[in-house]
């Protein structure tokens, strides 16, 4: 069965532009252009995920998420706003989202984050210890990666960034994600930091071996995974 | 301390204490005094009207028997008698002879003289009398008791004056302790507005003294901080919004056009407005970062982090892009330091300081703390050219940069969003030559 998501938003090229590309990509999406219709479906329940704008015509949209909190309905949520403020993302954060998505954003970025939280939403996953991708094996214990056997020396964040892209195997990670999830940080570093440290990663990670693991996925972040 | 207001009014407070036990003191003796004088004056009028009637009644043998009398029995303790004849010589009474410094008649005056068979001298209050036979009378009365009460009055302001003294700084400590105690709350808000808590207000005591009116005066101030600080927050939050929008939208358009073109041409162009367009949206963000920094927006958000930590963390998520420069970038730190901040706008100032460098600096790079008990010192220094000193004015302008002919990089809001973020940590940001290269210096005052 396809995933329902909500989309809440009331500027309607980004609604639309949002609604195509997620239909596009196999979600069933159902859309609210004010707070009070938003509200309206969301205790319905039976979404995967919300997709949910901070500024909104009617009840704005963290008052949208207290309700729907408050109404016990645990269904993921992401806020997008055009308030882009460290502070205001930890406001967000800490009043019931899930995700916090600065406007202007680009499409694959909610795309990879609607994904990561349907998934987070899904089973709940046993404690790994072991991470795998094909012959690439990670000992969360040991703290010590092999692939096809052969021992691969990593520094303590390589350890971690590989660690997260294990984590999310045959998703697309973008560099937002990845600041996010293995530095903590918010911002922009500026330049292409990410982008550096990933390839170093990839020469650990993939050099000397036929089947490359590590994806660059054009104008989005990365993949981790099998397939090219 | 004796520049303090606080010490000048304790001290105030004590001085007057003491000056007014004192005035106290001296005040009751001079009564006292004045009492005693009108007592012996009454008792010496009392003691002549009686010879007198004798001499009316006995002539100059009744006061002579009379003298002996009073003198030789001792009818009243202090009396001073001594009755001389016409040609002065001694007739009766308890002295040996006509004081010489009582000269005129019918006048009272104080005298210290021995009387007959005591060997010690006594003040006394005499007054000479004429009779009409013409002999003299010298009556009088020994004011020992004016002696007796001076005397314990001296004791009394013997223990008065020390309990005085305590009393006073007692006073004293209890005035300068009220006054600094009222001081508190208006204190205590003001810093919690310094601090980023702008509702923060001084209670009403209910009192309409100076200091309540201060503190009114202080909470209408406050009040209007806070609304102009809503209203700035008003107008950036909206200008974000009102320019975010439409970025968002023409970054929507143009990622739906890169994904449905096919000529590789078209598409190098799109990525690249796409990428434009990006660099657009991160200046708005950093220039609206620096205008809610600079207004304090955000102090609500500071957490305890040990700066040595977030150097180390910073240093290696650049560490990659230096080593590709073949430049080095390290810490040093020599102690943990932990202080609060808002980490993430300190993290993205300390980036922009080493993304600078690496951009326009050249050599190794190193980032450096250190701390004492009164502030904290972060340091970002390379050896590469460096900034002459008269153009760093130029360097911390926002949207200023040195080589105008330099393309691509930042907008020149790096400096400026880190100058922005150690004003909001109430500290500053000074460049400096690192002899050769440039420190860049982060100061954040500790509490």
């Amino acid at each position: 069965m396809a995933n329902k998501v909500l989309l809440i938003e009331d500027d309607d090229a980004t609604a639309d532009f949002v609604a195509r590309g997620l239909t596009e990509e196999g979600f069933v999406v159902d859309r609210a252009a004010n707070g009070r219709d938003g509200l309206f479906h969301a205790t319905d329940g039976s979404y995967d995920c919300i997709v949910l704008d901070r500024m909104l015509p009617g009840i704005d949209g963290m008052g949208v998420l207290a309700a729907v909190r408050a109404a016990g309905i645990e269904t993921p949520v992401i806020v997008l706003s055009a308030l882009g403020a460290a502070d205001d993302r930890i406001h967000g954060l800490t009043h019931g989202a899930d995700d916090y998505l600065t406007k202007p954003f680009a499409f694959v970025e909610l795309l990879a984050r609607i994904r990561l939280l349907m998934r987070r939403g899904g089973a709940a996953k046993a404690v790994e210890t072991v991470l795998r991708c094909g012959d690439l094996e990670m000992d969360l214990l040991a703290r010590r990666t092999k692939r096809a056997g052969r021992a691969i020396d990593l520094q303590p964040r390589e350890f971690r960034l590989l660690e997260f892209m294990l984590r999310h195997v045959d998703q697309v990670v973008t560099r937002t994600m990845l600041l996010e999830g293995v530095w903590d940080y918010h911002f922009d570093p500026g330049t292409n930091v990410i982008d550096v440290h990933l390839s170093r990663l990839r020469k650990k990670v993939d050099e000397g071996f036929d089947r490359p693991l590590l994806h660059t996925v054009r104008g989005a972040g990365y993949r981790l995974g099998l397939d090219p | 301390m004796l520049r303090s207001a606080t010490f000048r009014f304790a001290a105030l407070v004590f001085l007057l204490q003491l000056v007014s036990a004192a005035a106290l003191i001296v005040t009751i003796g001079i009564a006292v005094r004045r009492q005693l004088q009108v007592d012996a004056q009454r008792t010496v009028a009392v003691l002549r009207d009686d010879l007198r009637a004798s001499y009316a009644a006995g002539g100059s043998a009744g006061v002579r028997r009379e003298v002996a009398l009073r003198t030789g029995r001792m009818v009243t303790p202090g009396t001073v008698l001594l009755l001389v004849d016409r040609d002065g010589a001694r007739v009766g009474g308890n002295l040996d002879a006509w004081p010489p410094s009582v000269v005129r008649d019918g006048h009272a005056t104080e005298v210290t003289l021995y009387r007959t068979g005591l060997n010690t001298a006594e003040p006394m209050h005499v007054e000479a009398v004429r009779l009409p036979g013409g002999e003299r009378l010298l009556v009088g009365t020994i004011v020992a008791g004016e002696l007796r009460a001076m005397r314990m009055l001296e004791q009394v302001s013997g223990v008065a004056l020390p309990l005085a003294l305590i009393f006073a700084a007692l006073a004293a400590w209890i005035a300068a302790r009220t006054i600094v105690a009222r001081l508190e709350e208006p204190l205590a808000a003001l810093n919690a507005v310094a601090a980023g808590d702008l509702a923060a207000r001084v209670p009403a005591d209910g009192s309409r003294d100076a200091l309540a009116t201060l503190g009114v005066a202080i909470n209408g101030a406050l009040e209007r901080v806070e609304t102009l600080m809503g209203e700035l927050r008003m107008a950036t939050d909206g200008l974000a919004h009102d320019l975010k929008s439409p970025l968002t939208r023409m970054r929507v358009v143009l990622e739906r056009a890169s994904d449905q073109v096919r000529d590789p041409a078209a598409a190098e162009s799109l990525d690249r407005a796409l990428s434009e367009a990006d660099r657009l949206f991160a200046l708005v963000q950093t220039a609206l970062s620096i205008t809610r920094a600079e207004a304090g927006i955000g102090r609500e958000h500071f957490t305890t982090v040990d700066l040595a930590t977030e150097l180390e963390s910073i240093a290696e998520m650049y560490a990659p892009l230096a080593e590709d420069q073949y430049r080095s970038l390290s810490v040093a730190a020599h102690a943990r330091c932990v202080v609060p901040v808002h980490r993430e706008l300190l993290a993205q100032a300390l980036g922009n300081l080493i993304d600078n460098s690496l951009k326009y600096g050249a050599g190794p790079i190193t980032l450096g703390l250190l701390a004492n008990d009164a502030a904290v010192a972060l340091t970002v220094a390379d050896r590469g050219a460096g900034i002459p000193e008269a153009r760093h004015d130029d360097a911390l302008r926002r949207f200023g940069r040195l080589d105008e002919a330099r393309q691509g990089g930042g907008a020149g809001l790096g400096l400026s969003l880190a100058a922005a973020v150690a004003r909001l940590h109430d500290g500053t940001l000074m460049l400096g030559d690192a002899a050769p290269g440039l420190a860049v210096t982060i100061t954040l005052p500790r509490e």
